[in-house]
């Protein structure tokens, strides 16, 4: 057994993994609500949509605040040999693209969205539709929508990538927080990227 | 295919609404067609590696 756990790298930690599946929770939540009416299917989907925003932005905030260290920045940051096909560090290219990807579209519609609260009631203010003139509203309504359609198409690609069997041992460290030794130099260099022992 | 969405308001200025949601269809289209085309990628490079 201390054999198994000591075969085991660390690959997320606990709160890194609670981020992202808070994440990923609210990210679906707000892309229901907020493109299942305009298809067809009617629902009172403001509260949940709003509700589910506010969630996305405080996970962001927290997950902003962890990884402002040079180490965790570095693990994420494309560098010219990710783009040359040499083994990857922590992270391989397409996740790096993946995340960056995401984090525009994401942060785009935090940014956009934050506004709009001031647009509907809720139990803790009430609803100012005059804060920016109409002209503002049209571009801030026109980047929420284009960064939620992107955030569709990547959070599909993103989806069907994490259920390939080759790329299952990265959905399992997700849930569980390791992989382990014998399946890191399939596309990670130990040297760049040994990880912490459990 | 229109890209937004314009209305008129009261006094008949235009006002820009948001996006087309005719671009809906084409962001899932978007998705579909990357997962689909790495599927067909897989299946070949599985096909030639027997």
């Amino acid at each position: 057994m201390s054999a198994i756990v000591a075969d085991r790298i660390e690959r997320h930690a606990a709160v890194d993994r609670v981020f992202h599946w808070i994440s990923a929770v609210s990210v679906l939540a707000l892309l229901a609500t907020g493109l299942l009416p305009v298809v067809g299917l009617k629902f009172p989907w403001v509260l949940v949509h709003w509700i589910s925003g506010i969630v996305l932005t405080l996970a962001v905030l927290v997950h902003l605040l962890r990884s402002l260290s040079l180490a965790k920045l570095c693990s994420i940051w494309i560098r010219w040999r990710d783009l040359r096909g040499a083994r990857a560090g922590k992270y391989t290219l397409a996740q790096k693209l993946m995340h960056h990807a995401l984090s525009l579209a994401v942060l785009v519609t935090i940014a956009t969205g934050l506004p709009m609260l001031a647009r509907i009631d809720t139990p803790f203010w009430e609803r100012d539709p005059y804060l920016f003139a109409a002209s503002t509203w049209g571009v801030i309504y026109v980047l929420h929508g284009l960064a939620s359609l992107l955030t569709l198409t990547l959070a599909m690609i993103h989806i069907y990538f994490s259920l390939l069997p080759e790329k299952r041992m990265y959905l399992r460290a997700m849930w569980h927080g390791w992989i382990t030794r014998a399946e890191l130099p399939a596309e990670h260099d130990p040297a760049r990227w040994p990880g912490p022992q459990r | 295919m229109e890209f937004v969405r314009i209305s008129r308001d009261a006094w008949g200025q235009e006002v820009l609404e948001g996006i087309s949601w005719d671009l809906l269809p084409l962001a899932f289209a978007l998705g579909a067609l990357v997962i689909i085309g790495h599927a067909i990628y897989r299946l070949i490079n599985k096909s030639r590696r027997i």
